[in-house]
């Protein structure tokens, strides 16, 4: 049980990049969907010790994570956001090299703990390839390879899908989902299928805040009629950005589809739409821009 | 389109680090030349550091190293695109080949030239700086800043850069690149030291591509005014090799163009990447391993990180550059390494430490700087930070990795330099390789050393906030090391690690390291104390995550210092304090501190106070007593004496002064029927006044005690002429002198000008100065002295003094050895003691003898020879030899690279001699020459001794070089001399260059080396050419005979320049020649302009030859004006060139003398063979600045 408390973070130069935010992520894959820029990277990298904050508290079960950022690492898988890597070390010197970091001292379980996480990932075959050849799918295979050493309760993924084609992503999200079920899992993202598919809870940061938490099935069902949908000429938008809270457009053959947040049916054309979670967070963003 | 790529080319090189770093980089090497009296290149101390040739000189090397930079910025136009992936986007655009390649090759060109403009700026703001002395600074022209960086420097920038350029557009490798530098660099040195003989002059001046050889040739004579105001003249060689090597570049240029392909480059097919599909991975079953934190792990993880940080060293294609440039660079050092005169030595191991600590440890700094920013900040400049800061791993394990791989590196680059120093022994067939010296004098102290250093890097890097500002702090501290010093700050308590390399101990066979190497320690044990605690405190400000900011790990430092860091903290302190203070008990408790400034500043406060005495009479020493116990071990002198002394002067002396060298103590002093009446302890003078004046002829007794001692260790100037073997110490260091002198002042004009001391220059009395007669160039308080030397030393060691042994006792661990002179002597002593093997032999009534270190026994034999050669001259020609034994003792190499001779008694340094390499016979014979040399001043020195005025030194060591050469022409005949002559001459032609007060003529020469030796050896050798051998030894003889063993007055050089006079008789143009050799400073300037040899019908050849002929003479400064020439000159034909290896008397066809004119003249002759070479003067006994056109080949 991860724990946050009033957790705020500037930065040097003057940016709030988290404002306040409080938490709790229970066992389990935990979603943390934001957009860019929301202050997702700045919350992960708190948890994962790599900056402390101005002020608040983070708890792992018994651990302040502040005071005793050592003993939290210790638990700790994390997958940044964006990270590089050695030049000419190929995956498997660099997954053993990170075992040892990650106290995997044991020459003999340690070369079984490494092919085994090679294997699981799927880059058995490659192991021998320098990581710098690797392709993006391939580099974050590896990369959750070396957050899941060392038997970690806590791991953070941060925006691990971005630029994956489909089927990598899919073959990315098992695994998370295998190793998922008995560690707290942060999966930090802007896709919203991630956290849809699987995550049992979730919260939406927007501007350093969080401002919504629950259970995806809960959100979507508050929306439950109360979502409404039209297609209009691009000419148009502005007219009917206007007159209803349009939470989200995109294109649909050249004409634009308009998702708008009502009560009531607003009428003019409009047509009721079972919404997703992507309603739920595009509603939600939508209200936390108009609140700010 | 051309011209924007060049522009854009331009403005991307700007904004590389690559091009601030090097401006940087050689505007501080500039800066440093000009601004640190230490480094000096193309300055000396009359040519100033912004004249046009000290420019000159700075320009050609840094264009040499400069190869480094501008191919980091031309090759990287090339390689860059297919680096970053862009390559497909560029070419995929209209483009040209022609405009895309040549347009970034300009571009880059244009960068590099600009970055080497920090040269001449640093100079110009070099000079403006302060603390250079004003004397050291010329005028500002602008014009000579321009033409030097227009002509010298940037052919040589644009040649490199179109060269390398080429190279990498085909190879396509920043690697092969490099590797082609590092190998066109080798190329370079090997090439450059092979040809440096005075033959291959003019060869090298077209061949050089650098301009080195085309400058040399321009100016090899220059004298200090042309240096400080001509330009070197863009005309002849200097002209032609600009023009040819920017031609070659030109053609490397379009080369490029034609290996460069537009296309992309096809990367090779390898074998397809089955990895995706691969099925047969093994199943992995078992439980997960489970992590755990206890030392185990730690260890690992320490190990890995070492290992990770070393392999990013050993891995990166820098390291390979720096360590092949290192090493051929040492090794090309190590292999031309040579006892001066072309001569081999032993590859010793000494030796070998001695060129690679000059030559290799620049390497190992440069890595400590660029790899500890490289390491640091590797995981943000790799962006691993991350995943790695996130690790379960303490933050030392990131710290201790650092500092650890690059110790480790550093003993893997000296273990390479020492494989490299033991192959060249091997190559040279020496072998023994001595790897004890080999790691205790130089891996094990440099490594403790540079790893010091190395921390400090790390610890700048890890807080900087920026590698590129560590980088430049690094830099700057260098620069802070070099220059505290001279400004007085030289104290290792403070100055880090005692220097960048650490405090560098000087080394002898004999004496090993000595108190130095010791002392060495006990300053690299305090500063490793210190450089843990910053590793502490690098490590409680460790950079982890995303905080980059200093402030922030300020504020926690407390916190993370509490525990066992903090406890190593506070330990490493105390043992830092703990060492200093005894370090500081040493170096300013045992013994005195002081800087080179305060003994600078002591000996102008010196010469204030008493210089007004020099001419007060004083009586002088007829006798000498002294009791010298040395404890080498110590090290300490104990010296009781006594001397007698008597007023030879015609009035009363009613006081007497008595000086001591400056940090003797002098525990007792008594002067019979005198009482001190001032004692000036800070300068060890002492002013006694005689209670009854001492009148005309009386002797009275002064007696003394004194003692030379160090306790422990000091600083820096540790005492070197008393140690544990090897001591060597001469008198005037531990006994008393009478009257004020002008040893111990000031002679340097900068400094006599900084502490206002006039005249500007010390010079010696005038050869008019009649008053100077009364004393001998030795010794002011002394003539010919009895002299009456008991040693006491060690009871392993050998006591060594002037005089003949007539007891030597060991007893009680101690041996003592009493000695006594027969006749008076110089007063003028040795005391030596070590333990030697000694080598007797008996010639002709006389003990020869060599003491000398076991290991050095190769010329021992030869020294004896050349002793016996020498007797069988100097006794047949001169007069007979006045002992019955001479005796060669060597001495450590850190007291000098010399030998003296004092009454039969000759200290020889083994850095000479000792260890030449003589095998090869067509080498010149050191060994015999500085043997014959010394034997020479036991007539020339030790029988008869010049007055202490202009010309002394005409009488010594111009007459010991007059015995020498003739020793080693009666050995290996006269044509083998002329190679010996030709670089007596280029060595007095080239140091008159760099002369600093004025050039005398021999008769007034004023201890001025190139003249008395180099000069001198040349003068002798015609005049005895020209009046014959044996009317200079009448001379000689006659000169013996009037003054040998008389006391003042003192004979002049002019003395014995008559007797010249009468032997050479009424024949005007001996005369004249006499008058020019010793009176004026004359140079020849002879040419053979056309040698033509037609075949007879009587089988016999006519050969004509047409010579040119001048003789200018030249004033103090160098200033010339023509005369009439008539004199006789040789002229000869050869067939084979005189000088060269092979050639013998056999291969003189014809040699006559005959009179030559001002301008040209033709001669014929009848010959019996062929010549093939012709011309005057071939054996180069002439001072001519253009020796090398004197014999020209025969054309048919």
């Amino acid at each position: 049980m991860l724990q946050i408390d009033e957790l705020t973070h500037v930065y040097g130069n003057g940016v709030k990049a988290l404002d306040n935010v409080t938490l709790s992520i229970p066992t389990g894959m935990f979603g943390l969907l934001g957009p860019n820029g929301a202050g997702k990277s700045s919350l992960m990298r708190c948890i994962a010790t790599l900056q402390t904050p101005s002020r608040g508290q983070i708890r792992f079960d018994d651990i302040d994570v502040i005071q005793e950022p050592e003993r939290l690492r210790r638990v700790l898988g994390y997958l940044p956001q964006d990270f590089g890597v050695y030049p000419r070390v190929s995956a498997y010197d660099m997954l053993d090299h990170m075992a040892i970091l990650k106290g995997i001292a044991e020459p003999k379980a340690r070369k079984a703990e490494v092919e085994r996480l090679l294997e699981q990932t799927n880059l058995y075959g490659v192991r021998k390839k320098a990581l710098a050849g690797f392709s993006g799918g391939m580099r974050q295979r590896f990369g959750i390879a070396q957050a899941l050493l060392g038997d970690p309760r806590l791991i953070i993924v941060d925006e691990p899908t971005a630029g994956l084609d489909p089927e990598e992503r899919n073959r990315f999200l098992n695994l998370l989902a295998e190793i998922g079920e008995n560690v707290v899992v942060i999966l930090s993202t802007h896709i919203v299928e991630d956290v849809t598919d699987l995550c049992p809870a979730m919260a939406i940061l927007a501007g350093g805040k969080i401002v919504k938490t629950g259970a995806p099935m809960d959100l979507v069902k508050q929306l439950s009629g109360r979502i409404w949908t039209k297609t209009v000429e691009k000419a148009d938008l502005e007219a009917l950005r206007a007159q209803h809270q349009v939470i989200s457009t995109r294109l649909f053959a050249g004409r634009t589809v308009a998702h708008v947040l009502a009560d009531e049916n607003p009428g003019d054309g409009f047509e009721p739409f079972a919404g997703g979670l992507e309603d739920v967070y595009f509603s939600t963003l939508h209200a936390s821009r108009k609140a700010a | 389109m051309f011209a924007k790529i060049v522009g854009f080319e331009f403005r991307y090189q700007l904004k590389n680090p690559v091009f601030w770093v090097a401006a940087g980089i050689f505007f501080l090497l500039t800066f440093g030349s000009v601004t640190v009296s230490e480094i000096q290149i193309g300055s000396s101390a009359n040519v100033h550091v912004n004249s046009p040739y000290a420019m000159a000189e700075t320009s050609l090397v840094l264009a040499l190293f400069f190869m480094f930079v501008s191919t980091a910025f031309v090759a990287n136009v090339v390689v860059r695109d297919d680096e970053t992936g862009f390559g497909p986007i560029v070419r995929a655009t209209r483009v040209k080949k022609g405009a895309y390649l040549y347009g970034r090759f300009v571009g880059a060109f244009l960068a590099a030239a600009l970055a080497f403009l920090a040269v001449p700026l640093a100079t110009l703001v070099g000079s403006w700086m302060p603390w250079v002395d004003p004397e050291k600074i010329g005028p500002f022209r602008p014009g000579d800043y321009l033409y030097t960086y227009a002509v010298l420097a940037l052919p040589s920038l644009f040649l490199t850069s179109a060269g390398f350029f080429a190279l990498a557009t085909a190879t396509r490798s920043m690697m092969a690149t490099y590797v082609g530098v590092v190998g066109v660099l080798v190329l370079y040195f090997v090439v450059t030291a092979l040809t440096a003989k005075p033959e291959y002059m003019t060869l090298m001046a077209y061949g050089d591509p650098m301009g080195f050889g085309a400058v040399d040739l321009a100016t090899r004579y220059w004298t200090v005014n042309e240096r400080n105001t001509a330009l070197v003249p863009l005309v002849g060689p200097l002209l032609w090799n600009r023009l040819l090597w920017t031609a070659v570049a030109a053609a490397l240029l379009s080369l490029a163009y034609g290996a460069y392909r537009f296309e992309t480059k096809g990367s090779k097919v390898k074998r397809r990447q089955k990895a995706e599909a691969a099925p047969a991975a093994p199943v992995f079953a078992g439980a997960r391993a489970i992590p755990r934190f206890d030392g185990r792990a730690a260890r690992a993880q320490l190990w890995a990180r070492t290992r990770l940080d070393m392999a990013q060293v050993f891995k990166s294609p820098a390291f390979f550059v720096l360590l092949a440039l290192g090493v051929f660079n040492a090794g090309a050092g190590m292999w031309f390494s040579d006892g001066g005169y072309g001569v081999q030595i032993y590859p010793v191991t000494r030796q070998m430490i001695g060129v690679l600590r000059g030559a290799f440890t620049l390497i190992p700094v440069i890595v400590a700087i660029y790899y500890a920013g490289e390491l640091v900040w590797r995981e943000r400049d790799r962006k691993t930070e991350e995943i790695i800061d996130a690790a379960p791993v303490p933050d030392w394990v990131f710290v201790a990795p650092k500092i650890l791989a690059i110790a480790l590196v550093f003993v893997a680059l000296l273990g390479v330099s020492i494989l490299a120093a033991v192959i060249v022994q091997a190559l040279k067939h020496y072998g023994d390789f001595e790897i004890g010296k080999y790691l205790w004098w130089y891996l094990a102290p440099l490594s403790v050393s540079l790893t010091l250093f190395a921390v400090l890097a790390v610890v700048v890097q890890a807080l900087s906030p920026h590698k590129f500002i560590g980088w430049g702090v690094m830099v700057l501290v260098i620069i802070a090391m070099l220059v505290l010093g001279n400004l007085g700050f030289e104290h290792n308590l403070y100055r880090y690690g005692g220097g960048v390399i650490g405090p560098v101990a000087q080394l002898s066979d004999l004496n090993g390291q000595g108190r130095a190497g010791e002392a060495g320690w006990w300053f690299r044990a305090y500063w490793s104390a210190i450089a843990l605690a910053l590793t502490v405190i690098a490590y409680a400000l460790w950079r982890r995550g995303k905080e980059t900011r200093l402030l922030p790990r300020l504020r926690r430092l407390p916190r993370r210092l509490a525990g066992p860091a903090g406890a190593i903290l506070a330990l490493s302190v105390v043992a830092a304090a703990g060492l200093g203070g005894f370090i500081y008990l040493n170096t300013n408790i045992w013994n005195p501190y002081h800087t080179g400034l305060d003994d600078d500043r002591w000996a102008a406060d010196y010469e204030k106070a008493f210089l007004r005495y020099e001419t007060l009479p004083q009586p002088k020493i007829t006798d000498v007593v002294l009791n010298v116990a040395l404890y080498p071990d110590y090290p300490k002198a104990v010296t009781t004496g006594v001397y007698v002394i008597q007023n030879k002067t015609n009035a009363p002396i009613r006081e007497l002064h008595v000086r001591f060298a400056h940090y003797l103590k002098v525990p007792s002093l008594s002067v019979e029927g005198a009482r001190p009446t001032k004692t000036f302890e800070k300068f060890n003078y002492r002013i006694f006044t005689f209670d009854t004046p001492m009148a005309p002829g009386e002797k009275r007794r002064l007696s003394f005690q004194t003692e030379l001692s160090q306790r422990g260790f000091v600083n820096s100037r540790n005492l070197t002429r008393i140690v544990e073997n090897g001591t060597f110490l001469e008198d005037d260091s531990f006994t008393p002198m009478l009257g004020m002198d002008r040893t111990m002042l000031l002679t340097d004009r900068a400094k006599r000008h900084k502490y206002g001391l006039k005249p500007a220059e010390l010079r010696m009395p005038k050869l008019e100065d009649d008053a100077a007669l009364q004393f001998s160039l030795f010794r002011k308080d002394s003539d010919w002295v009895n002299a009456d030397i008991t040693v006491s030393t060690k009871a392993d060691q050998t006591p060594i003094a002037p005089g003949y042994k007539v007891s030597d006792v060991t007893a009680g661990g101690r041996r003592t050895a009493h000695f006594v002179t027969e006749a008076p002597i110089n007063h003028f002593f040795s005391i030596q003691s070590a333990r030697y093997a000694i080598k007797h032999e008996a010639y002709k009534g006389i003990d020869l003898s060599v003491f000398y270190y076991p290991g050095h026994p190769w010329n021992v034999d030869r020294m004896i020879a050349a002793l016996k050669h020498g007797l069988d001259y100097d006794q047949a020609n001169f007069s007979p030899y006045q002992f019955h034994q001479v005796r060669i003792l060597e001495f450590p190499a850190f007291q000098g690279a010399f030998a003296q001779s004092f009454a039969n008694t000759i200290p020889y340094s083994e850095d000479i001699g000792f260890i030449d390499d003589v095998r090869d016979p067509d080498k010149i014979d050191m060994v015999t020459y500085v043997t014959a040399h010394e034997l020479g001043h036991q007539w020339w020195a030790h029988q008869v001794i010049g007055a202490n005025m202009q010309g002394a030194t005409m009488l010594d060591e111009t007459l010991a070089q007059y015995s020498a050469i003739m020793t080693m022409e009666k050995l290996y005949g006269r044509d083998r001399i002329r190679k010996f002559l030709k670089y007596e001459l280029d060595n007095y032609l080239r140091s008159r260059g760099g002369e600093i007060v004025e050039e005398e003529p021999l008769d007034r020469v004023e201890d001025q080396g190139y003249i008395h030796y180099r000069k001198g050896s040349l003068v002798m050798y015609r005049l005895k050419d020209v009046i014959g051998e044996d009317a200079v030894n009448r001379a000689l003889r006659t000169f013996l005979k009037q003054h040998a063993f008389k006391g003042a007055p003192y004979p002049r050089s002019t003395d014995l320049i008559a007797l010249f006079r009468q032997e050479a008789g009424d024949d005007p143009i001996k005369q004249q020649l006499i008058t020019d050799l010793f009176e004026k400073i004359t140079v020849y300037d002879l040419r053979t302009v056309k040698a033509v040899s037609k075949k007879r019908a009587d089988g016999r050849y006519d050969v004509t030859l047409t010579v040119s002929a001048k003789k200018h003479y030249a004033d103090g400064k160098g200033q010339e004006t023509e005369a009439a020439m008539n004199e006789p000159v040789d002229i000869g034909l050869f067939s084979k060139e005189p000088g060269k290896k092979d050639f013998t008397s056999k291969d003189v066809i014809l040699l006559q003398r005959l009179p030559i004119h001002s301008g040209e003249t033709t001669l014929t002759f009848v010959a019996d063979r062929a010549p093939t070479f012709a011309g005057l003067d071939p054996y180069n006994t002439m001072i001519d600045r253009n020796s090398d056109e004197n014999i020209k080949k025969v054309g048919g």
